[in-house]
């Protein structure tokens, strides 16, 4: 029923919406979700041609063209065929009426009822979005904020228009009131279409079949709303959902770096993007069908940076790895738990190459790992699990971080010093000449932990395996390196493959939980998923061991 | 576990001594065409002469001065010492790490062949190969150091294998290094206080070998040598002159070896705790 073609909208010289293909069929909801700036109310206000600034290509609604159609059809479409439920801002409401009268006055204005009539249909409408009768009569400022966003949703739907417009319908609203105007909408519209714009995720997943993320006045994932929310398959939209408080994720909160910027070449996406390569620099990349979800990407989509398959790993009669397929995805946190014994380490060790599998093959970036050269350590790179054992006791700490130049043979002396004290500072650890010449036996494990990372970081790599990084350390030291490996994966998009026995501790770090037993991946799933429902008898068991400040009564 | 082979031996009586004599002998070795007052084979007619201010320790059967053979033989002495020892160290550091980092088929071909070598013992086979070859002093080095490394390159394979799974080197590993590198950077440095060990008894077990082998009578005779020497005084000794003539050489050559003893078994006391006194810690 709704059908847009390469819509663009500039203001002057500012391009809000840039080439936006959309299609919505009858009774279908889509949310329009992005940041602010994103141009989610230009395209809502385009589809009403309320927009003032200069607007191209095509709105094809029922097949008629919105942008060529006269003024007259226009305002006959709009609050009747299509209706707009603007964002309460305290000031749409006509402050010198009384909100039946407004109510009311939508009605009349399009279906030619008579005043009497219109008033009966708007009382009917204002109680069903749960108006009280008695406040029927009321100012608008005599309301709350909630109370005045029912009254515009009730004047929006008053004349049962095919398609609803709702920009950030129930933002302001406090958290009961939201679940309840979330029902409402459902029911009073359950054979229209809308469309709803915002930024708050958990409202498009409510109230939409389908979400289209928008960013820098594109559309970068579409796709059925469960689909994207649990699996977001774009880097921002993942970006966007680690943004996202909710009751279920355990993991700290990430931001995306940098901020959005409309000017830069190529996809506009690519200086926040953590697996920008040369061509989105230069090239938009168009909206495709990619394996059953349109994503605007390069690269199509979020890469598996690193998988496994069939990896298996036998020391004479034990199984200590079993046919394990993992994926590891470009900047996401897997984290593998499992008590000590099932085998995490020797997967490590695999992937790493320090050991040679019985079976089974890895996969960097679809292609198969098979002699690791100086390459594949550059991009993959571990964290041991005891940092006192993996510093040498000869080194100091210059030698220790700029030993992994040295190998790699990266830059000259000078600047492979310089890159050391910039990946210390990094690792949130002095710089300072004397520091530098501290040998591993005079730091503390706090510091030996960081100085482990920093070695690994210093080469830049791609993905970071951290092998119980945090299981010698304090709760206080445990929860700073936890932030801090957080914050370089926010910074440097840094894919962790995060190995612990503690299921609590993987809950606040990672995206997606693999549990392992006796050498066997039991289950895998998005975190969220394993540690409210888990699936396995063996995660139960995990999740109940797992720390608890809780006392008995 | 880190050692500080200077420390060790800087506590102990026994090394201190051994050093001592050591660096006496070496000195004496490296100037000693300074200080003899002949030429150790001129021969004088004065034969079987007893110590005097001419001859501080006499003369032998030919009238060749015995301080200047002693003096001479000195340096031959630690010439086979130094060089065989440090032949069969680099030799055994070289094969002890290659086996254990590289293993495979290389490994096992390798330590099998050790295993021959030390079950045949080497005095014997040097007896048979100098019979027939009858090596001058450079063959004879490479003959001893030839069949003095496999020991060593057995416990450095063993040392090397322990190392090998330390964090460290696998933390090194994972940055890509080669096993050259690991080898250099990583192994070596930590194996020193045993390579030193190994560096010690192989000089003791050269000079022990080279002595038995001249009194044997189965080393160059133009070169002069404490075995030699020995060898030649053990013709007369039905002759009351021996005495000033076999004693002198034989003194020498234990004190030498009592020296590297001292240094070797202080080291080895540092390397192995169970070896350790409490004083010393």
């Amino acid at each position: 029923m709704l059908k847009l073609e390469a819509l663009e909208v500039s203001y002057g010289e500012k391009k809000i919406l840039n080439g936006i293909d959309l299609e919505l069929k009858d009774g279908e909801s889509l949310a329009v979700i992005g940041e602010s700036g994103a141009g989610k109310t230009t395209l809502a206000l385009s589809l009403m041609r309320l927009v003032d600034g200069s607007v191209k290509g095509k709105i094809l609604f029922n097949g008629l063209d919105l942008l060529s159609l006269p003024e007259e059809a226009i305002n006959e479409l709009r609050g009747n065929r299509i209706a707009w439920a603007p964002q309460n801002s305290n000031n749409t409401l006509n402050p010198v009426h009384t909100i039946l009268n407004q109510v009311a006055e939508s009605i009349t204005e399009h279906k030619l009822k008579n005043r009497r009539e219109a008033g009966k249909q708007a009382s009917i409408l204002l109680s069903s979005f749960g108006i009280p009768v008695n406040r029927f009569s009321a100012y608008p400022h005599q309301l709350s904020g909630g109370e005045q966003q029912r009254v515009l949703l009730a004047i929006a739907s008053a004349n049962q228009p095919e398609l609803l417009i709702l920009d950030e319908p129930i933002s302001s609203l406090d958290a009961p009131a939201r679940a309840e105007v979330i029902e409402l909408l459902k029911h009073t519209n359950q054979d229209c279409s809308f469309i709803v714009t915002t930024h708050d995720i958990s409202t498009a997943a409510k109230l939409a079949d389908k979400v289209a993320i928008l960013y820098a006045g594109r559309i970068v994932e579409l796709g059925l709303s469960g689909e994207v929310l649990s699996r977001p398959r774009h880097p921002y939209t993942r970006g966007l959902i680690r943004c996202y408080p909710d009751m279920t994720t355990g993991k700290d909160l990430q931001g995306i770096k940098g901020v959005m910027d409309r000017s830069v070449n190529g996809c506009s996406f690519h200086p926040r993007c953590t697996q920008a390569i040369e061509i989105c620099r230069k090239e938009i990349p168009p909206l495709r069908l990619i394996q059953g979800r349109h994503i605007a990407c390069h690269r199509g989509g979020i890469i598996p940076l690193l998988s496994t398959k069939n990896l298996s790993k036998r020391f004479d009669s034990l199984l200590a790895v079993d046919a394990v397929k993992i994926t590891i995805e470009g900047g996401e946190t897997l984290a593998l738990v499992g008590e000590s014994g099932s085998g995490k380490t020797t997967l490590a060790k695999l992937i790493m190459g320090l050991i040679e599998p019985t079976e089974g093959e890895i996969y960097l970036e679809d292609s198969l790992v098979s002699n690791r050269g100086k390459d594949f350590y550059r991009q993959v790179q571990m964290i041991f699990q005891n940092p006192g054992e993996s510093l040498s006791h000869r080194l100091s700490v210059l030698e220790l971080v700029r030993e992994s130049l040295d190998i790699q043979e990266i830059g000259a002396r000078d600047e492979r010093d310089r890159l050391v004290r910039q990946v210390l500072r990094e690792v949130e650890l002095p710089d300072s000449e004397a520091f530098l010449n501290e040998y591993p036996h005079h730091l503390s494990a706090g510091e030996m932990q960081r100085v482990t990372i920093a070695r690994a970081l210093v080469l830049e790599p791609r993905l970071l395996i951290a092998d119980e990084p945090v299981a010698f350390l304090d709760s206080s030291l445990q929860a700073k390196i936890l932030k801090l490996l957080l914050k370089l994966q926010e910074q440097r998009g840094l894919s962790l493959l995060f190995i612990t026995h503690d299921i609590a501790v993987a809950r606040k770090i990672s995206d997606r939980i693999a549990v392992m037993k006796d050498g066997k991946i039991v289950e895998q799933g998005p975190a969220t998923k394993i540690i409210t429902s888990p699936g396995h008898a063996y995660t139960r068991k995990l999740s109940q061991a797992a720390l608890d400040l809780s006392l008995e009564d | 576990m880190h050692i500080n082979p200077k420390q060790e031996i800087r506590h102990s009586k026994f090394a201190m001594f051994g050093i001592g004599m050591l660096l006496f002998l070496l000195i004496i070795a490296i100037f000693g065409p300074l200080l003899t007052p002949y030429q150790p084979n001129s021969q004088t007619p004065f034969a079987f002469e007893s110590p005097s201010f001419n001859h501080w320790l006499g003369t032998n059967h030919v009238g060749q001065d015995i301080l200047s053979q002693l003096i001479y033989g000195a340096r031959t002495s630690l010439l086979v010492g130094f060089l065989t020892a440090l032949l069969a160290t680099i030799l055994s550091a070289i094969i002890g790490t290659s086996t254990a980092l590289a293993g495979g088929l290389y490994d096992k071909i390798v330590m099998r062949i050790v295993d021959a070598f030390i079950v045949i013992p080497a005095i014997i086979v040097i007896i048979l190969v100098a019979a027939y070859l009858k090596p001058n002093l450079l063959v004879l080095i490479l003959l001893l150091a030839l069949l003095g490394w496999q020991g060593g390159a057995r416990t450095i394979r063993a040392q090397a294998l322990s190392l090998k799974e330390m964090g460290h080197i696998s933390a090194a590993r994972s940055f890509g290094a080669s096993n050259l590198y690991i080898i250099f950077r990583h192994i070596l440095p930590d194996l020193v206080p045993i390579l030193l060990m190994g560096f010690i008894y192989g000089v003791r077990r050269a000079v022990f070998m080279e002595a038995g082998l001249a009194f044997l009578g189965i080393a160059d005779p133009t070169t002069v040598s404490w075995g030699m020497m020995m060898h030649e005084a053990l013709d007369f000794c039905y002759l009351n002159v021996w005495r000033w003539w076999l004693i002198p050489p034989g003194v020498a050559l234990s004190l030498t070896i009592l020296s590297v003893t001292g240094i070797g078994h202080t080291l080895e006391g540092a390397l192995d705790p169970r070896l350790r006194r409490e004083a010393n810690a």
